[in-house]
């Protein structure tokens, strides 16, 4: 009996005391204990829509928690948007992400374009799967060390289309970015799809302090009408415009003729552009296929800076199919070449002073 | 649109003002109160579209206390203005602010339409 008294309830008293123990208490004899479900002393529980709603709110806060700590990691963070699509979006992102890396830069791209996932094609990716470990993704690991998190490794196969609404398809980016294990970064390259919706706003307001977005245009009228609407858009985000990049911007042909030959080639536009080939026999010719300077002009115009053109290669297509990028495969390459050139661009406008001499008092 | 901006060289930052002035020698007082209710943000912009939600927008902004902004670059082609009350999400590109420093409308008379131009 003196041990028993020993055991209390909290805030009530021993269990004899509040009656948990009945009836006679003999040396060696079992004693009957009246346990209750709940003692007055305890609140009863939340219901399961309150525990659901608190697990809800929990993993929220969880989650917000992670990014502030992705923001904190990841030193650089670079949107990269279209207004319209076809320009080589992902092209230009997985060129930038490849080029900072061979620079020795530590680079992440997130691949936000959940109904057009490509970034894993072109990055050697195809057919992988996340690792998941403790709750977090881990990204795959693509050419030149570069983490590549995309919605096509969720995908079971890549004919199947992911049709979501809105609301999962914003679930699904705040997870990409708050669930996944990046590690230390330089660079996070995020790729969107085409235009001015949802995706970048919600990127915008999940992810702390991205640096900017860069604008890819090709240099018709139709695309810039559209870069122009991403230029505005930007404004609306509270994100700066780093910069326009003008991709297929012109088509090299180089080729070979008797040393001081004429070449004429007829260009798009019925001109015909000539040229002298050079002592070794060597000629260049750059066909401005989708006409030329739009780029440069829609960055004029609306004040932003311009970062540079791309030439129009058809190595991208190959190297998108294959797997191997073009900056992969030809390191020293023209296209490899302006895409440093860009990317240098970048760095300028990243860097502290960038004010063109404004003195604020 | 094509209009060449001259250059913006000095903000100086007034109780209710501030005064600028560019490369050309002109020199415009904004005060931010028109600055404010000119801001390009996605919260501010559609409030704009109105008549009487732009006017329940001033009467916000009027009621807000006088204070100097932190001003800082965004590249080199827009300001960002930081306030300690009211919405400081707006991101200015030279153009706007030449814009309201003329007295003109700086939205050219368009609605704003998030994401769907």
């Amino acid at each position: 009996m003196a041990m028993l008294t020993l055991f209390r309830v909290p805030e009530t008293g021993g269990w004899v005391e509040v009656g948990m123990i009945r009836g006679p208490i003999m040396a060696d004899s079992p004693v009957s204990i009246n346990l209750p479900v709940a003692s007055n002393a305890a609140p009863a529980g939340p219901s399961a829509q309150e525990q659901k709603q608190m697990e809800q709110a929990y993993a929220q806060m969880k989650r917000k928690m992670a990014m502030e700590e992705i923001g904190r990691k990841i030193k650089h963070k670079i949107m990269v948007l279209s207004g319209k699509g076809g320009v080589g979006k992902s092209t230009v992102s997985t060129g930038l992400a490849l080029s900072l890396a061979q620079q020795g830069f530590t680079v992440g791209i997130l691949d936000i374009d959940i109904t057009g996932p490509n970034v894993p094609k072109m990055m050697g990716l195809d057919g992988r799967r996340l690792h998941v470990e403790n709750g977090r993704i881990h990204p795959a690991q693509g050419h030149l060390g570069v983490k590549v998190i995309s919605m096509a490794f969720l995908l079971e196969d890549e004919d199947t289309p992911v049709v979501w609404r809105g609301p999962i398809k914003l679930g699904a980016i705040q997870q990409f970015i708050g669930d996944v294990e990046w590690g230390e970064l330089d660079y996070l390259v995020i790729d969107f799809p085409p235009g001015t919706s949802d995706e970048p706003l919600t990127v915008a307001q999940s992810l702390p302090d991205i640096d900017g977005m860069v604008i890819v245009t090709t240099p018709q009228q139709v695309a810039l009408l559209d870069s122009r609407k991403s230029i505005t858009f930007s404004e609306s985000l509270k994100v700066p415009v780093l910069g326009v990049v003008e991709n297929m911007s012109g088509f090299t042909v180089n080729g070979t003729a008797a040393p001081g030959t004429e070449v004429s080639i007829a260009a798009p536009g019925g001109k015909t552009l000539t040229t002298t080939a050079d002592d070794g026999g060597k000629f260049s010719v750059t066909l401005d296929i989708f006409k030329e300077g739009g780029g440069k002009e829609t960055a004029q115009e609306f004040g932003v800076p311009f970062l540079g053109a791309l030439p129009f290669d058809p190595g991208f297509v190959r190297g998108g199919d294959d797997g191997v990028h073009r900056i992969v495969s030809e390191p020293e390459g023209a296209s490899a070449v302006a895409f440093a050139k860009v990317v240098e661009a970048i760095q300028e406008q990243l860097s502290d002073g960038a004010d063109g001499g404004l003195e604020i008092i | 649109m094509a209009e060449t901006l001259p250059t913006l060289k000095k903000l100086e930052r007034r109780k209710q003002d501030m005064i600028l002035t560019y490369d050309d020698e002109t020199t415009y007082t904004v005060t931010y109160d028109d600055l404010r209710h000119a801001c390009p943000c996605a919260k501010c912009s559609p409030l704009r579209n109105e008549d009487d939600s732009a006017r329940s927008l001033r009467r916000q902004i009027e009621s807000l206390p006088a204070e100097k902004p932190t001003v800082r670059t965004i590249g080199k082609y827009a300001l960002a203005f930081e306030w300690q009350q009211g919405c400081s999400s707006g991101i200015y590109r030279f153009e706007r602010i030449y814009d309201l420093a003329n007295r003109r409308d700086p939205d050219r008379g368009k609605p704003y339409v998030h994401g769907a131009w």
